[in-house]
């Protein structure tokens, strides 16, 4: 089973309208993959704080999340947690084969080791 | 030549083995030869036949030793999902017409006490049997108000057309991608429509594809429309007490298979509608109304944190797909929205652990 790291990160093809993707560790490190330049990492690593700050709130209020998904007028955030507390986010366009295909681009995710 | 008509496969369920010799008896006749009829004494006999043969609709009785018919329903609910259900009970009380229907029954019907009742009985179950549900509908609605459809229908930006009547009256309210466009019961469009069939004291309704209304009558935000139909609604429930007449009750989910929504046993766990600063204008089941507030305000910062990161535009709404049920954030300058429904399939993100 492979390991978590930037290179895994990267799809193996590109998939229409996926804008790029995040991950945040247990540990709270951050790594990031973007199709586009506005998604900078340090733009993702903001980001993903946010998200997971969001993500412990939800906890505290009894609303434990399979998954958030926050609507922009332009774009969409998934963001899909582990039972281990590592976080996957990723950013898509609305109405593309990447927002509605999250499960199947998720599903790699689940099955990736933590780092060494 | 025509081809063979289609035979369908009917099981009853009965511990009283003379009723079901009548209804072998009577049905067969009345059935000729598309109407295969078959019989059980028991849930767990009736259970061993569904599982030897395709069975097109189950009818059974309710009070059974061992597994009563309730239970059983229950059972065929989760193990046979598709399969068109109908209770035929000597003893038939409001409570277990409720617990029977919730339990994915279509028909709850009393046992005849003569011929002509048989003949009823027969009528309404070829009706049930034949029916067949509309293109783009699923599953059936049942114990869910009038209030919460219209609020599931906006939250979830659809278009439909709510078909509503009793006795007395009969409307239609149209919602295009999530926004009341048109109410119109008899003589009366518009609001005043709108919050007519919402203070019906009863009824039936039906959720029904959306086609373009012959006008646009309604422009109002549906949250204040839903509020001021509330409003309207208690009003009218004073007027009744004051002169004596019963309360009002909201209409129900006809029983007709026909009123769908994508989720079987779908209902509004929790509603409030806030204004911007946190004043709760509309509050419905929330355990704990500060919490969510505070919810709403932090999602309301931490959105416009992200869309002044990176170019998505303004936030729209947040969901929340949960164990079992999924939630509804939105957040506005002039109102805050959290909404969270029950969906016991929890057939969102199934995929997902």
């Amino acid at each position: 089973m492979s390991n978590i790291s930037q290179e895994r990160l990267a799809p193996g093809t590109t998939v229409p309208g996926l804008l790029g993707c995040g991950l945040r560790l247990p540990d709270a490190t951050c790594l990031s993959y973007s199709f586009d330049e506005a998604y900078s990492r340090e733009h993702w690593e903001q980001i993903l704080n946010q998200l997971a700050d969001m993500m412990t709130l939800l906890n505290g209020q009894g609303l434990a999340p399979r998954r958030l998904t926050w609507t922009f007028e332009q774009g969409q955030i998934f963001l899909i947690p582990r039972p281990d507390g590592a976080l996957l986010a990723l950013a898509a366009q609305p109405n593309t084969e990447a927002s509605e295909n999250v499960d199947e681009l998720a599903e790699e995710f689940f099955s990736l080791n933590p780092p060494n | 030549m025509n081809a063979p008509a289609k035979q369908y496969q009917i099981l009853f369920v009965d511990d009283d083995p003379d009723f079901l010799a009548m209804i072998q008896d009577f049905f067969a006749t009345l059935g000729e030869k598309i109407w295969q009829i078959h019989c059980a004494t028991s849930a767990d006999q009736a259970l061993e036949r569904l599982k030897a043969r395709k069975t097109d609709l189950v009818v059974t009785d309710v009070n059974m030793p061992m597994l009563d018919g309730i239970q059983f329903l229950h059972i065929l609910n989760r193990s046979h999902p598709d399969l068109k259900k109908a209770v035929i009970t000597a003893n038939a009380t409001e409570e277990k017409r409720s617990a029977c229907l919730a339990e994915g029954a279509e028909l709850f019907i009393e046992k005849p006490r003569s011929p002509e009742g048989l003949k009823s009985i027969f009528i309404m179950l070829e009706e049930l049997i034949t029916w067949t549900p509309q293109e783009g509908f699923q599953g059936v609605l049942r114990r869910v108000g009038l209030q919460d459809v219209i609020q599931m229908e906006c939250l979830g930006r659809t278009s439909s057309i709510l078909e509503i009547h009793n006795l007395q009256l009969r409307g239609r309210i149209y919602i295009e991608d999530g926004r009341i466009i048109h109410a119109q019961t008899g003589g009366t469009t518009g609001e005043a429509a709108f919050y007519k069939l919402l203070a019906l004291p009863s009824g039936e309704f039906q959720l029904q594809p959306f086609e373009p209304p012959p006008e646009r009558t309604i422009e109002g935000q549906w949250e204040f429309l839903l509020m001021e139909a509330a409003r309207v609604r208690d009003e009218t429930a004073a007027e009744a007490a004051a002169t004596g007449a019963a309360p009002p009750r909201e209409p129900t989910p006809t029983d007709e298979p026909a009123a769908a929504v994508p989720e079987c046993g779908t209902r509004v766990e929790e509603t409030l509608i806030c204004s911007g600063a946190g004043d709760p204008l509309y509050v419905g089941q929330c355990p704990d109304r500060p919490a969510r507030v505070a919810l709403l305000q932090d999602l309301a910062q931490r959105a416009a944190f992200i869309s002044q990161l990176i170019p998505l535009g303004n936030f729209d709404r947040l969901e929340i797909q949960l164990a079992g049920s999924r939630a509804v954030a939105q957040t506005g300058a002039d109102r805050m929205v959290f909404v969270r429904v029950s969906s016991p399939k929890g057939n969102l993100s199934t995929r997902l652990p």
